[in-house]
């Protein structure tokens, strides 16, 4: 179709019109734009920065989109907006997903806009970044801000859905392992409008309750949207403020919320949480029966080297009857060391005890028992000899008693004494024994107890 | 943790620290003995602490407001939970 009115051809002098000239209404060539434009750009994804932003009563947003060169109106319409989670702001840049539309009224073209995001990511993900990076600028997901769990613990506050399928999970893990934990759950929405306020305030409520020694909180896995609790600010400042230490447990591994970088531990998964629990105490139990162990090994070889010193020390001969002793008690105690187990501890204390005096004893008497030993055995032998002298020495005076009373008895003054006389001859050679031996007018010499004569023979008798 | 003294913590730190000065093996046989009793006290102390919680499971009520409903004594009312 030829359109005259539209030649913008050269320009040169056109001769006098014979009849009026007529166009298109404006209805009709905005009709044309509109159909062309429509059509052409029906759907398409534009780029730019937001500007002249406004959002008026009637609900719908209205804001230009631009780049350096050139700007373009665009409208979100109020029954598209609850498609579009990210708000817009002046000066952020979007990319927009939408279709050309012509306002026939003002002879205007706007971007008619279903999807809105913030440029390069999803406006979900934005809100997170947002929020995270105001977080850690707080310093509330510092390292260390973060408290130590307790090793044992024994009653646990979760905040959670009950009716969900994670709390039978983490009771699961709980209950088949550690019989002995105390839960308790805080019911709680955790998806949907008003879900953080009630994790927060859960979070709070447990904070008041005394004697819980951890607190969870948790849900399963769903889409980012079912986890957008976790990411809201109102439950990240309840945990930051949490004096219990907190244990984040939302949807799969692969999740990250605002809340695991604010709570004190993340779990992967709401069991892993339970598991963490479990573990601790089987850690614990190993810890204790490996100490135990340490203990009982390092006390055996103390008493080894005590041993081997009674040993040494009672090896000489002296102590021969303590040694035989000390063996039964040594082997006693090396009998109770290989048995570690806690119940024989006391038998063992009490051989240990007896062992211990044991061995004082035999120190202190080390030296002063071989001397002592030895000078009872000279004493003794001394006295042996002492008494055999003094038996010697009586036997020897008894016998020299007797010999010199019979020397006595043999003794000529002996008899001189009980008054007999002992006659010789003249020259004292010859003991005159009878009368024959001299003649009248011999002379004799008579020898007298005390003194001597000399006389003559008158006569024989 | 709770109000006990000591908290299992400390006993278990306490006994983690015997054991090593009993297993460096200088002391006398008195102090070596007293350790090893204060151990083997210590170890059943840490036993039963890990086996002294009764297990239960309970559902905490909540008020309007979303606080703990709790009983005159202030312990907080529950009901057992249930699969």
């Amino acid at each position: 179709m030829k359109q005259q009115g539209l030649d913008f051809g050269e320009r040169k002098p056109q001769p006098a019109p014979r009849e009026p000239r007529r166009g298109w209404t404006v209805s009709q060539l905005t009709d044309r734009i509109q159909t062309a434009l429509e059509t052409e750009l029906a759907d398409f994804w534009v780029e730019g920065e937001v500007s002249n932003l406004s959002m008026p009563a009637s609900g719908h947003i209205y804001f230009s989109l631009k780049d350096d060169k050139a700007q373009i109106r665009a409208v979100i319409w109020k029954s598209d907006l609850r498609y579009v989670r990210f708000r817009p702001k002046d000066g952020m840049k979007v990319v927009a997903r939408g279709q050309l539309r012509v306002y026939a009224p003002k002879g205007d073209y706007q971007v008619q806009v279903q999807v809105l995001e913030p440029l390069g990511k999803g406006s979900l993900q934005q809100a997170f970044e947002d929020l995270k990076e105001k977080l850690e600028k707080e310093g509330l997901f510092d390292a260390k801000r973060k408290r130590p769990l307790p090793l044992l613990p024994r009653r646990i506050g979760v905040v959670t859905s009950p009716s969900g399928a994670v709390i039978q999970d983490v009771l699961r893990v709980l209950g088949a392992r550690y019989a002995n934990l105390e839960v308790l759950v805080y019911p709680a929405r955790v998806q949907g409008e008003g879900a953080a306020f009630e994790i927060a305030q859960g979070i709070r409520a447990l904070n008041r309750l005394p004697g819980l020694d951890v607190l969870i909180v948790a849900r399963g896995g769903g889409s980012l949207e079912d986890l957008w609790p976790f990411n809201e600010e109102i439950v990240a400042r309840a945990l930051a403020a949490s004096t219990l230490p907190t244990i984040s447990a939302v949807g799969h591994e692969t999740d990250f919320t605002i809340a695991d970088f604010v709570a004190d531990l993340r779990a992967p998964t709401p069991s892993a949480a339970a598991e963490r629990v479990v573990q601790a105490k089987r850690d614990l139990q190993g810890q204790i029966q490996a100490l135990e162990q340490r203990l009982a090994s390092a006390f055996a070889m103390r008493f080894q080297r005590v041993k081997a010193r009674v040993l040494g020390v009672t090896s000489h001969r002296v102590f021969e009857a303590e040694r035989g002793r000390l063996r039964t008690y040594a082997q006693r105690v090396d009998d109770l060391a290989r048995r570690s187990e806690t119940g024989l501890a006391l038998q063992k204390e009490r051989a240990a005890t007896r062992l211990r005096r044991h061995a004082e004893r035999l120190e202190a008497f080390r030296f002063e028992r071989q001397i002592a030993e030895r000078r009872a055995r000279i004493g003794r032998a001394y006295d042996r000899l002492e008494t055999r002298f003094r038996a010697d020495a009586q036997k020897r005076r008894g016998v020299l008693g007797r010999l010199a009373g019979v020397l006595d008895s043999l003794s000529p003054l002996g008899v001189l004494a009980r008054g007999y006389a002992l006659v010789w001859d003249a020259e004292g050679r010859r003991l005159l024994r009878r009368a024959d031996d001299v003649a009248v007018g011999d002379t004799v010499r008579v020898r007298l107890l005390e003194g001597g004569l000399r006389a003559k023979v008158e006569a024989k008798e | 943790m709770s109000d006990e003294t000591p908290s299992f913590e400390t006993a278990l730190k306490q006994l983690e620290e015997l054991v090593q000065r009993l297993e460096k093996g200088e002391l006398p046989l008195e102090e070596s003995l007293k350790l090893y009793e204060d151990g083997i006290r210590l170890s059943r102390f840490c036993h039963a602490k890990l086996e002294e919680a009764e297990g239960k499971i309970e559902l905490l009520m909540k008020d309007a407001r979303g606080e703990i409903a709790a009983d005159k004594q202030g312990k907080p009312k529950t009901t057992p939970f249930t699969s």
